[in-house]
């Protein structure tokens, strides 16, 4: 290796060094009082990396509603009945002692599919919490396999908008489902 | 679509908890406070979850970093999105500058969107501790705040404590009875194998609120009656008006004891199997 390509590594070593530690500080603020907000708190950008080129908003990401903003509720086929039952069915309780909530959020688009999922989790106390992956995998694969979200529409038309899904843990097992 | 989006924002969620008077901050001397109040009116006109929203409310802090109210309406959004970290943070602010004004709100939050039956009671007793009047109600206007407390406790179970917490409730002359508190004393009395009891709340929740769930659930303690008219009977009601939206609704999160078409659906298709 020449002393002109070690240098060139050494200064793209630095800069992803430098670029992970302004992404941490980023994070680390927004979990106590967020001062540079999006357009809406929550708002969810898409990342190439994890989301896969194929998913489309209908309306932009400008227009992406929550879920409760028709005033209908979580709207799923079958009900949250169904939803319930699917996680009744796949989750394998994990053999450990993490208890809390885990929150799994995406967007649903216009035609019905999902995207950007993004997960965060809480011990009892509500203090940050990293599951154990055998919990959040299962959780996520689950989670990302749902087909039935309903496509919600304002004066006819259809929207793209964020849902929700908190699962409250003890001992590795699921206990509620929520909202 | 900006008119859509405009028509979303107004439909649901724009503040239901009243900001504080102002004027009244500045009659009391508290300067501060009342220039505080005023950076927060900027927020109006604009959706909780909004850049703006948040901004103003910021800018209020920046005057008055003790002004519970404003965190408090920081957090409806965190609230609303699920994010459990940053509205416990906020709200955890809020009730360490007026335990009275926020006990009572965290505790009800904690029970409807996170099912943190725990600390749903901590805080409500620790209102009930504090303050030597009516400890008022959920943000909904739903329950009475013991009446959630009880359903904490079934929660944690306890539904003993509970059926005791909602009986003495009611005996309270001053209670205002809650669109669905005869249901869940019904459903307590049935889930501890008092039937009669269980038919008796069903009949008063019947009278007041009459719902696919007070139906369905006295149905299940005529099942166990062994009074099979009242059973199919109470079980078709409880469909037709499930159908007809007569039953237990929240456009947030799923209420405790609700149930949905399919239980209905199966436990009569049970029933008239075993009539035949």
């Amino acid at each position: 290796m020449t002393v002109v390509s070690h240098f060139i590594q050494l200064r793209i070593s630095i800069y992803l060094t430098l670029t992970a530690l302004f992404i941490l500080s980023c994070s680390s603020q927004s979990e106590s009082s967020p001062k540079e907000y999006l357009r809406w708190v929550g708002d969810i950008e898409h990342d190439s990396l994890s989301d896969g080129p194929n998913f489309k908003l209908c309306n932009g990401d400008e227009n992406v509603f929550q879920y409760f903003n028709i005033g209908d509720g979580l709207q799923y086929e079958g009900e949250k009945k169904a939803l319930k039952n699917k996680f009744i069915e796949k989750y394998q309780p994990v053999n450990t002692n993490q208890s809390g909530w885990v929150r799994i959020r995406f967007i649903v688009n216009c035609k019905g599919e999902t995207s950007r999922f993004r997960v965060i989790g809480a011990d009892p106390d509500y203090q940050t919490m990293d599951f154990d992956k055998r919990i959040t995998n299962q959780l996520m694969d689950i989670t990302k396999g749902l087909e039935g979200w309903k496509i919600l529409s304002l004066r006819e038309n259809p929207i793209d908008y964020y849902q929700y899904l908190i699962f409250k843990m003890d001992n590795g097992k699921i206990v509620e489902i929520l909202p | 679509m900006k008119s859509i989006l405009t028509f979303g924002l107004f439909l649901v969620g724009l503040g239901v908890y009243s900001q504080p008077n102002c004027e009244a901050f500045k009659l009391l001397g508290k300067n501060l406070r009342y220039k505080a109040c005023i950076k927060a009116e900027d927020r109006r006109g604009h959706y909780q979850f909004s850049k703006e929203y948040q901004e103003a409310l910021d800018s209020a802090l920046e005057i008055d970093p003790t002004f519970a109210y404003a965190y408090q309406a920081k957090s409806f959004a965190y609230l609303k999105s699920g994010d459990f970290l940053q509205w416990k943070y906020l709200i955890d602010k809020a009730v360490e500058y007026d335990p009275e004004g926020y006990l009572g709100y965290r505790g009800w939050c904690r029970y409807q969107f996170f099912r943190d039956y725990e600390g749903a009671i901590q805080d409500i007793e620790r209102l009930d501790e504090l303050v030597d009047h009516e400890i008022g109600f959920s943000a909904n206007g739903d329950y009475q705040l013991h009446i959630a407390r009880a359903l904490c406790y079934k929660g944690i179970g306890e539904p003993h404590k509970a059926i005791e917490i909602i009986e003495d409730q009611l005996k309270e002359e001053s209670h205002f009875l809650g669109v669905y508190d005869y249901l869940h004393l019904g459903v307590l009395y049935l889930e501890t194998r008092e039937y009669e009891k269980a038919i008796e709340a069903f009949k008063k929740q019947e009278k007041e609120n009459d719902l696919a769930e007070n139906r369905f659930y006295a149905a299940l303690a005529y099942k166990e009656l062994k009074n099979e008219n009242e059973y199919i009977l109470n079980l078709e009601v409880a469909k037709k008006k499930y159908l007809s939206s007569s039953r237990m609704f929240d456009p947030y999160v799923e209420q405790m004891d609700k149930i949905f078409l399919e239980d209905i659906e199966k436990e009569l298709q049970n029933g008239l199997q075993q009539r035949l």
